[in-house]
């Protein structure tokens, strides 16, 4: 089977700068991947050409099959974007939010209802769901925004640090969720800064310094390959102060 | 665009929007609490002013000797005070007494004053009289508010009155000073009155018949009824106010809907949705626009209340018809300025960059409403194409009620393609994803004038054209005001119909050749369009004439140009300025670029529009309907044949025939098109076989299909 995306060599550049320089990448089906890079390495506009969100200079991206600029509607309908700091409509209710959106994909209102009843238990938003959700806390948000990029139930979930800016207890539900999509057989690809998390849960690490890809592989590569005891160390090593810059590494 | 979604986007907009108190101020709660407060305050403190100075009498000071039965004339009614305690100083005292002080000559001595300037509504400006040592004692009693005015009588008044000469008396009051003003008033009524009786004794002295000195007696009457004199009061303010309140409405939530998503980051969250760009910027336009409707609508329901209910007596008078007048010309206007503000707003990276952005905006645009303050500025020709200006000027006009057809079609016309243009505007800022993310984009990919290879035309590309052509023409044509006939005929041909035609297809890069249909006409085709060429301007002339007959002026008006200004030319010029030429650059424009654009809305939708943006285009309600029949002949012309040129001989000859029938009159009188308003029904019969069979000609023949 094809993996859920497919990459290849996206491009993008802004007036002089190159944000990203020929990034290629595959998520399959059931897995997790993590997207690891420091501040200004290309992590968030790589994940919004993959979203659709940006138009990638070069390059190409298929989402379940579907090229994202050719078939833009049916590629977006199974997908799932989330980013951290993503608000949400402050006087709409988290119910209000997730029919708005159930109905932008196309869903039909009863499949809207039972699946909003679902995430609502799922993500225990009993509480607050009919709250303003300018009035909820960031971890309470931070879920409801969960349930809105869940809602569609995608193939698909891209999600730029998901946890940022979220207590230990908070992300710990958002990385649970996480886990749960995987069960569920669905490929995911989150950025994050937090070791521990891409420890946890990645499947397969990809390392992004200046736009390219620098390393991947399982946590286990990674570190054998550096030689290092931890990511962080490992993460340190190869994109730190003292690391080579990518243009050397790539050659 | 999926409607179904845009009625999504457009709820959950207005859910969110009205749930802002802030929106719900400006839109509502401003309107109805603003025109009671400001018109109750306001009429009511003037009302209470004005009994308040009519109750109360005035204080006069009368410096100088008092010729007998003066004092008690002034006194007559009780409204004039004499205040016998307000006495002149000393040193003006005894100058009026010994003759020493004399009123001095009017300053400006090159023009002779008025000998009844105690008429004049307006008192003569204040330097018109040289400082003096009354003047200015007068001058102080009067700010120290011991009495309302002075009126002094000059040393020269008793012997004047004794020889039959006239008597020299001043008033001095403020004309800041209402009650200053209410004194002047009763005073020189008081003294036209001691005037009056003074002439009749003096005519029945001499034996003179009464009237003798008076000569004439002048009336003059207002003859502008009730609701037009309220209507002009109301003119002047009213569209300004409806104007700027209407447009504040959508402010807020313009900028709510586009830089505020940006701040708060769930504008990815609709960009990553599968929906397309336009469905997002036609949800938000409309939902705005919705907005800006309420508010006007608000104002509007507020004002009429106000006057009906508030005011007290019957002092303003407003139709409530006028009123549903007045909302319909919002309509494109709160369209346009909704567009703009979103086309900009968007540009900004958050909710205060986007007031910055909108304020000055929102001042440059809604600011000439004031123009309606101004006397002289009327809607015209030219005004009509001016945005913003054009809706505040028609709705002060139909206050008034002086509003003429022809104009109200222009300013609707006009506007709308201002509206179109902006809302074009706003949806190609809004496809920009650098500038949805907060970045910047230039200006060159904005416009979009970034050549694409195989790029073809699509009907938002034909209506952007169409705006923009007649925003064009309007504008030259301001340019060639005061040059002839001929060569504004010829300049806005070639210059702003062929040119922009030209320059948008090599701009572009389209195809000149499938873009314009530059293609070798079947014979069919031409027979064709030489029949039609021959008839459809006498169905014109013979039927849908007569169903909105054009006022006389314009007729001839209209005869006037097809004679080039009525002066003598050869006739193969008329021909080649009013019929080759239009031909060939309007054709080019309509039936090339525009049609090219509409050729995907399939062939009678096509037809029908390029046909009605080619009768609007003409710019007269009474010529809609003949030019828009003759536009859809023509492109439907050009859609079998596939070849522009069949169009261009049809034009030519529609044209050219009509103006030789000007032309000579002879040959006029001799096809039945002589002097009478609509052509006879026999050569109509005529004319509408001929169009008949240039149809089934038309219809026999291969259409072309488009390579």
């Amino acid at each position: 089977m094809a993996p859920t995306l497919v990459a290849q060599h996206l491009t993008k550049r802004f007036g002089p700068v190159a944000a990203v320089g020929g990034v290629s990448l595959t998520v399959d089906s059931g897995e997790v991947v993590g997207l690891l890079g420091p501040n200004g390495a290309g992590k968030t506009t790589t994940l919004r050409m993959l979203a659709g969100i940006l138009t990638p200079d070069a390059g190409r991206v298929e989402i379940a099959g579907l090229d994202i600029h050719e078939a833009p509607l049916e590629a977006k309908r199974r997908l799932g974007f989330l980013s951290g700091d993503t608000q949400l409509y402050q006087r709409l209710s988290t119910r209000e939010v997730l029919r708005y959106f159930g109905r932008l994909y196309s869903m039909s209102d009863p499949a809207i209802a039972s699946r909003t009843g679902q995430l609502i238990d799922e993500l225990d938003m009993g509480a607050f769901a009919s709250r303003p959700c300018g009035t909820l806390s960031s971890g309470q948000k931070q879920r409801a925004n969960i349930a809105r990029a869940f809602l569609h139930e995608p193939d698909l979930l891209i999600l730029d640090e998901p946890t940022v800016a979220l207590d230990v207890v908070s992300g710990q539900f958002i990385v649970e969720s996480i886990r749960r999509q995987r069960a569920a057989g669905r490929a995911v690809l989150f950025s994050t800064h937090i070791m521990s998390e891409a420890e946890y849960l990645c499947d397969r690490i990809l390392l992004l310094h200046d736009g390219r890809i620098i390393d991947q592989g399982t946590l286990d590569d990674l570190l054998a390959r550096s030689g290092c005891r931890n990511l962080t160390d490992a993460f340190l090593r190869l994109v730190g102060p003292a690391a080579p810059t990518a243009r050397a590494v790539s050659r | 665009m999926r409607l179904a979604i845009v009625w999504t986007i457009v709820r959950k907009e207005l859910t969110e929007t009205l749930r802002d108190r802030r929106t719900i101020m400006m839109m509502i709660a401003l309107p109805v609490l603003l025109y009671p407060l400001l018109m109750m305050g306001f009429t009511k403190l003037q009302v209470s002013q004005r009994e308040a100075t009519a109750s109360r009498a005035s204080r006069v000071a009368v410096w100088g000797s008092v010729p007998s039965g003066l004092l008690a004339v002034l006194s007559d009614e009780g409204r004039i005070l004499v205040d016998g305690a307000a006495a002149p100083p000393e040193a003006v005292r005894a100058g009026l007494a010994s003759g020493a002080l004399q009123r001095p000559a009017l300053a400006d001595a090159g023009t002779p004053a008025p000998a009844d300037t105690e008429r004049r509504a307006v008192p003569a400006p204040r330097t018109a009289e040289p400082e003096n040592p009354a003047m200015l004692a007068a001058r102080a009693i009067v700010a120290e508010r011991r009495v309302d005015a002075v009126l002094v009588l000059w040393p020269d008044l008793l012997p004047a009155l004794a020889q039959g000469r006239a008597g020299r008396v001043s008033v001095y009051f403020d004309s800041v000073r209402e009650d200053s003003i209410e004194a002047q008033g009763r005073l020189v009524e008081r003294l036209r009155g001691y005037r009056a009786d003074l002439v009749r004794q003096r005519e029945r002295d001499r034996g003179l018949s009464e009237g003798f000195s008076l000569g004439l007696d002048v009336r003059s009457t207002n003859l502008a009824p009730e609701q037009r004199r309220s209507g002009q009061i109301l003119g002047l303010f009213l569209p300004f106010l409806l104007i700027t309140m209407s447009l504040l409405g959508g402010f807020y939530p313009a900028i709510d809907l586009t830089a505020g998503e940006k701040e708060r980051g769930t504008m990815q969250t609709l960009l990553c949705a599968p929906l397309r760009s336009i469905e997002i910027i036609i949800g938000k336009f409309v939902a705005v626009w919705i907005i800006s409707l309420i508010a006007a609508m608000a104002n509007i329901v507020s004002l009429g209340t106000t006057m009906a209910r508030i005011l007290p007596g019957d002092q303003i008078h407003v139709a409530p018809s006028t009123l549903a007048v007045a909302f319909v010309m919002l309509l494109p206007l709160t369209f346009f300025m909704t567009a703009v503000f979103l086309a900009l707003a968007t540009f900004a990276k958050d909710f205060k960059d986007g007031q910055n952005f909108l304020t000055p905006v929102y001042m440059v645009l809604a600011l000439p409403a004031a123009v309606t303050m101004l006397r002289g500025i009327e809607l015209n020709a030219w005004t009509a194409f001016v945005p913003v200006v054009n809706i505040a000027l028609l709705i002060k006009a139909l206050l008034v009620g002086e509003a003429a057809a022809d104009l109200i079609f222009l300013t609707l016309v006009s506007s709308t393609a201002w509206a179109v243009l902006a809302l074009v505007l706003a949806a190609r800022v809004f496809a920009r994803e650098q500038v949805l993310l907060g970045g910047r984009d230039s200006l060159r990919s904005l416009l979009g004038f970034e050549r694409q290879p195989g790029a073809e035309p699509t009907p938002a590309f034909a209506f952007t054209t169409f705006a923009f052509g007649l925003v064009v023409v309007f504008y030259g044509s301001l340019l060639l005001q005061g040059a002839g006939t001929v060569t504004t005929l010829l300049v806005t041909g070639y210059g702003f119909f062929l040119l922009p035609t030209v320059l948008l297809v090599a701009a572009y890069g389209f195809s000149p050749r499938r873009t314009l249909s530059l293609r070798r006409p079947p014979v069919g085709g031409l027979i064709a369009a030489v029949l039609i060429g021959c008839s459809a301007w006498a169905v014109a002339a013979g039927v849908l004439i007569r169903l909105l007959p054009p006022p006389e002026s314009l007729v001839k008006a209209l005869e006037q140009l097809l004679l080039l200004d009525g002066k003598p030319a050869s006739l193969w010029v008329v021909w080649l300025v009013i019929g080759v030429t239009p031909a060939i650059c309007e054709e080019a424009f309509f039936r090339g670029l525009i049609l090219s654009g509409l050729r995907r809305l399939g062939p009678w939708p096509a037809i029908i529009i390029c046909g009605l943006l080619f009768g609007l285009a003409h710019s007269s309600i009474y010529r809609l309907l003949p030019t828009f029949f003759i536009g859809v002949l023509l492109t439907w012309l050009v859609w079998r044949t596939g070849s522009i040129w069949t169009s261009i001989v049809a034009h030519t000859l529609n044209n050219g025939i009509a103006a030789t029938l000007v032309y000579n009159k002879a040959l006029a009188a001799m096809v039945g098109a002589g002097s009478e308003q609509f052509l006879g029904w026999k050569p109509t019969a005529v004319a509408m076989l001929v169009l008949a069979a240039g149809i089934v000609v038309l219809m026999r023949t291969r259409p072309v299909v488009p390579d």
